[in-house]
């Protein structure tokens, strides 16, 4: 066996002399309690078939499976985004004129724009996310995520939005307004691309992506975590993770509104963002940035928490002031809400708010002072291994001290006059965001070994460091020397030239160690070294207690740290280890009783095709989207294309939620011991609430876009669109009495009427139609007097804010009826909660309705 | 009082209040002079009725209260947007 570590001689000694601490418990100082079966033999089949099959990679929704498929194909878009940037440094490597170097204007906008979007939203996220995957079920002692089948629909989503985006360019050219897709030069008059729009939809098919992931790591790591694994001893990777994804669920659902918004004034016609109405440009920048800014933490964090592994792994030694640093990250999540308009310093916005969010910027720096600091003494104090892993780790923390300090300046209201627009800004952003990819390498390196079973080559792996290092510093420090450098354009001072060609260099050096990289951990998976089950010294967390890689189910046993030491007690159904259906509404009853009353030992399901089917359906459905503009399809043979597509997709995507909600699927449940704060709810409610706090954030910012519209139109002279509030009244009548009647339909259940259940969502059904129709009627009418949602920009708030609610209330009525099939057929007597379920979604529909109806038909 | 009898009476105070706020609009309130003051109750009425929604069909009021602060920061961040945004006006 090869040496597994550059000092795993000394494994037995504490170089900081003293005792062993344990992130959540650790069995490094000691045998593994169990031999664990690897992989192959502990396989029970559960419907999975083996690695080397194509087909497992369609069905598979374990998390280790989804977790490597987040991580290559993570790396793929970080070769597309890669590629683009080599294209754009190659145009930057002398100033000329538009078409003069490789790239013409058009298709340098679109290099700047789609490498900004991929590496952001495509690479960085995922490529984390792979790792998160991977390693945080393992570290808090769960089986798999609380909704696997949704864990590989979020993969699944995100591929497909991938792939848009990569279309996108077929369609005369991607989105071309730069990442930030700034308005008003992201609406038609401006942008006009069928190809812009397929951009626009593919990121919103990424944020819904997100937003699944985000919910179902939220229920997982609260709900499912093992017995003694409270939140002070969460690792610091998953504790990173936690606070990315709380970051996630509300930042992105920002965003959503934000790009429904776009979208609606791309395809149906909205006039949100046009030049000339009210704030507009305004409001998508508010929007953006209150996503944008939290982004820079959720796409940082998980690279801070691979760096503070790292740090403690090798240099043995606990993170000093574990807990301030716990602390300092909770800080920094919340405040990150709360800064974004230091991005939007040289608009229209005033100066006393400018003032406030200087100082709140100034303010979020602080806690990152104190995460540096600890991690530099934990170097301090402990005895530093120069590891590859350790080496990308600290470099990253030198790159994101020059990073955030460069970043202070544009913090200062003053200085970010002078710098708003240049590459210093470039410069600054790169040394952050690429200093957390420094990281996420650095992990790439760590995790290895655990999720492959190989070790890699130690020498290659340490230059492709050196190279790393060498490339990023020369790529982006001339950005800083040439600051002046006018951001997002072709064209620059002559003067520059030599740091620009510097630049370039650079550029093709980093490429070069990504290739390395790629190389070496490509070599080790075919031909490399078995890997032992912990190869690192002094590594503290859980996943290094079982095989490289692990088995299917992770553990030989249930994870316990009751006695502050990782153990493995026997598992039975009686420990909470038994598993339950999750989350679809159907599956309750899809479930065997009989496998549920028999207490032997019961395995989680790991195989689903549904995950992937949805993939495909909204690949289709938002590629036809695309193909709509001004509410009309597209002239020609294409426009039939669209529209097939989206017929297809559409009908596809239907199709799969249902076979989803049929489908036998039993996933791990909790609580196994650790659940706060949500211990007393199950799974699926945990989750359900979740998804709501989300959904409130973007009706929310509907609802706020409206708001900030009228305050810059003119809060009194904005008469609503509707001329009488009785529509809008009796609609409101109808969504509360079908709030009502979806009470009475759990009281039935609870009674164990189906006739009451069955009676009560028809009731339901019915009165979620009779508002629909009433709304259509009051939508004709007003068609019919020349308003329609381009009219102006208050019908586009009317129309687009209260479509949105209708589409929630379509949603909900194709689960009615859903439901009320299987209700007929003597569903929910034994178990009511997925009707509990619906009505969480239900009634929080009807609470949307009661502030739109005031907001849109009264004031 | 049974459950059924208590989600009974929720529903007419619901009814009762959608009814009330239009009623603000019909008695004339929304004219200068009581413009903020009819503002102000229509908005709080909504909120009410929300509130109410949330506790008792809901069923938040019997949760555990983390779920309620699970969407009271939801409700925080969508304000906080809202607020900042409007009053960034110049």
């Amino acid at each position: 066996m090869p040496e597994p570590d550059d000092s795993n001689d000394d494994r037995d000694v504490q170089p900081d002399g003293g005792e062993p601490h344990a992130d959540g418990g650790t069995v490094t100082d000691e045998d593994l309690p169990v031999d664990p079966p690897h992989e192959d033999e502990d396989d029970h089949g559960h419907g999975l078939p083996d690695m080397s099959s194509i087909k497992r990679w369609l069905v598979t929704t374990n998390h280790k499976d989804v977790g490597i498929l987040y991580t290559v194909t993570a790396m793929f878009f970080l070769l597309f985004g890669g590629m683009l940037a080599l294209l754009m440094r190659l145009q930057l490597w002398a100033p000329r004129a538009a078409g003069a170097g490789p790239l013409s204007a058009a298709a340098y906008n679109q290099a700047v724009s789609l490498h900004g979007l991929l590496m952001v939203f495509w690479f960085l996220s995922p490529f984390a996310f792979g790792f998160a995957n991977y390693v945080v079920p393992l570290q808090i002692g769960a089986k798999d995520l609380a909704f696997p089948r949704l864990n590989a629909m979020s993969y699944w989503l995100y591929l497909a939005s991938g792939i848009l985006v990569g279309v996108s360019f077929f369609q005369s050219g991607a989105f071309p307004g730069g990442w930030t897709m700034y308005a008003p030069l992201n609406i038609p008059a401006y942008t006009p691309g069928v190809g812009a729009t397929t951009s626009v939809l593919g990121l919103m098919l990424f944020t819904a992506s997100v937003t699944i992931g985000g919910v179902n790591f939220i229920t997982t790591m609260h709900r499912m975590r093992a017995e003694g694994l409270t939140m002070r001893r969460l690792p610091l990777f998953t504790w990173s993770i936690l606070l990315t994804v709380w970051m996630m669920l509300f930042a992105f659902a920002a965003l959503l509104a934000a790009l429904i918004i776009l979208s609606s004034d791309r395809i149906l016609g909205t006039t949100y963002f046009a030049a000339q109405s009210a704030g507009g440009s305004l409001l998508w920048a508010h929007l953006f940035w209150f996503f944008g800014h939290p982004e820079v933490y959720i796409v940082f964090f998980p690279a801070l928490g691979a760096m503070a592994e790292i740090f403690q792994t090798f240099t043995g030694r606990r993170i000093v002031g574990r807990k301030w640093f716990i602390g300092a990250m909770l800080l920094v999540a919340i405040q990150s809400f709360v800064v974004w308009m230091h991005h939007m310093f040289l608009t229209s916005i005033n100066l006393p708010i400018k003032t406030l969010f200087m100082a709140t910027t100034i303010g979020i720096s602080l806690p990152f002072d104190l995460m540096v600091f600890a991690l530099i003494y934990t170097m301090i104090k402990g005895r530093i291994r120069f590891t590859v892993p350790f080496l990308y780790a600290f470099g990253a923390l030198f790159l994101f001290i020059i990073g955030g300090i460069t970043g202070v300046f544009l913090g200062a209201v003053v200085l970010d006059y002078e710098f708003r627009g240049t590459y210093w800004v470039v410069a600054h952003f790169h040394y952050v965001m690429v200093g957390g990819v420094t990281a996420l390498i650095g992990a790439l390196y760590y995790w290895f070994p655990k999720m492959t079973g190989k070790m890699y080559d130690r020498f290659l792996g340490k230059l492709s460091f050196v190279l790393y290092f060498v490339g990023f510093n020369l790529l982006y420090f001339p950005m800083f020397v040439a600051w002046e450098t006018p951001r997002r354009v072709f064209d620059y001072p002559e003067a520059f030239a030599p740091w620009h060609k510097l630049a370039t260099i650079g550029a093709f050096v980093l490429g070069l160690s990504f290739l390395l990289t790629v190389y070496v951990i490509g070599k080790a998976v075919f031909v490399g070294e078995e890997a032992e089950d912990n190869p690192w010294a002094y590594s503290t967390t859980a996943e290094w207690a079982v095989p490289s890689p692990p088995p299917l189910e992770n553990f030989p046993g249930l994870p316990s740290y009751g006695d502050g030491k990782l153990s493995f007690r026997p598992e039975s159904a009686a420990d909470g280890g038994e598993a339950a259906p999750d989350g679809g509404v159907a599956a309750t009853e899809g479930a065997t009783p009989a496998a549920h009353d028999d207490h032997e030992e019961e395995h989680v399901s790991h195989a689903s095709i549904w995950p992937f089917v949805t993939g495909v359906a909204a690949l289709f459905t938002f590629f036809g989207l695309s193909g709509i503009q001004n509410a009309q399809l597209i002239d020609g043979p294409w426009g039939m294309v669209h529209l097939a597509a989206l017929v297809f997709g559409a009908v596809l995507g239907l199709g799969a939620f249902v076979a989803m909600g049929l489908e036998e699927f039993d996933a791990p449940t909790g609580p196994f011991g650790e659940s706060w704060p949500f211990s007393s709810t199950s799974n699926t409610t945990t989750g359900m609430w979740v998804f709501l706090a989300s959904d409130v954030v973007l009706f929310g910012a509907f609802i706020g876009s409206y708001v900030f519209i009228r305050v810059a139109f003119g809060w009194t002279a904005w008469e609503p669109i509707p001329h009488n509030s009785l529509p809008g009244l009796i609609n409101t009548y109808l969504l509360l009495t079908s709030s009502f009647s979806v009470v009475l339909a759990l009281v039935a259940a609870e009674r164990n009427s189906t006739r009451g259940i069955v009676a009560s969502m028809l009731v339901t059904l019915l009165l979620g139609i009779g508002f629909l129709v009433n709304k259509g009627i009051e939508w004709f009418e007003l068609l019919h007097e020349g308003i329609w949602l381009s009219t102006n920009i208050r019908a586009s708030t009317f129309f687009l804010t209260t479509g949105l609610h209708a589409a929630h209330v379509i949603v909900g009525l194709i689960i009615a009826t859903y439901m009320i099939v299987r209700a007929w057929r003597g569903a929910y007597l034994d178990d009511e909660a997925p009707l509990e379920y619906f009505g969480l979604y239900w009634h929080f529909v009807d609470i949307v309705w009661l502030f739109l109806f005031p907001l849109f038909y009264i004031i | 009082m049974s459950h059924a009898k208590l989600y009974t009476w929720i529903y007419v105070v619901l009814f009762v209040g959608a009814t009330v706020q239009v009623g603000v609009e019909y008695a004339g309130l929304l004219e200068p002079g009581t413009y903020v003051a009819a503002v102000a109750a229509i908005i709080v009425l909504s909120l009410v009725k929300a509130v109410i929604v949330a506790a008792y069909y809901q069923h938040l009021r019997w949760e555990q209260r983390s779920l309620s602060y699970l969407m009271g920061m939801g409700l925080l961040a969508a304000l906080a947007l809202t607020i900042a945004a409007s009053y960034s006006i110049t």
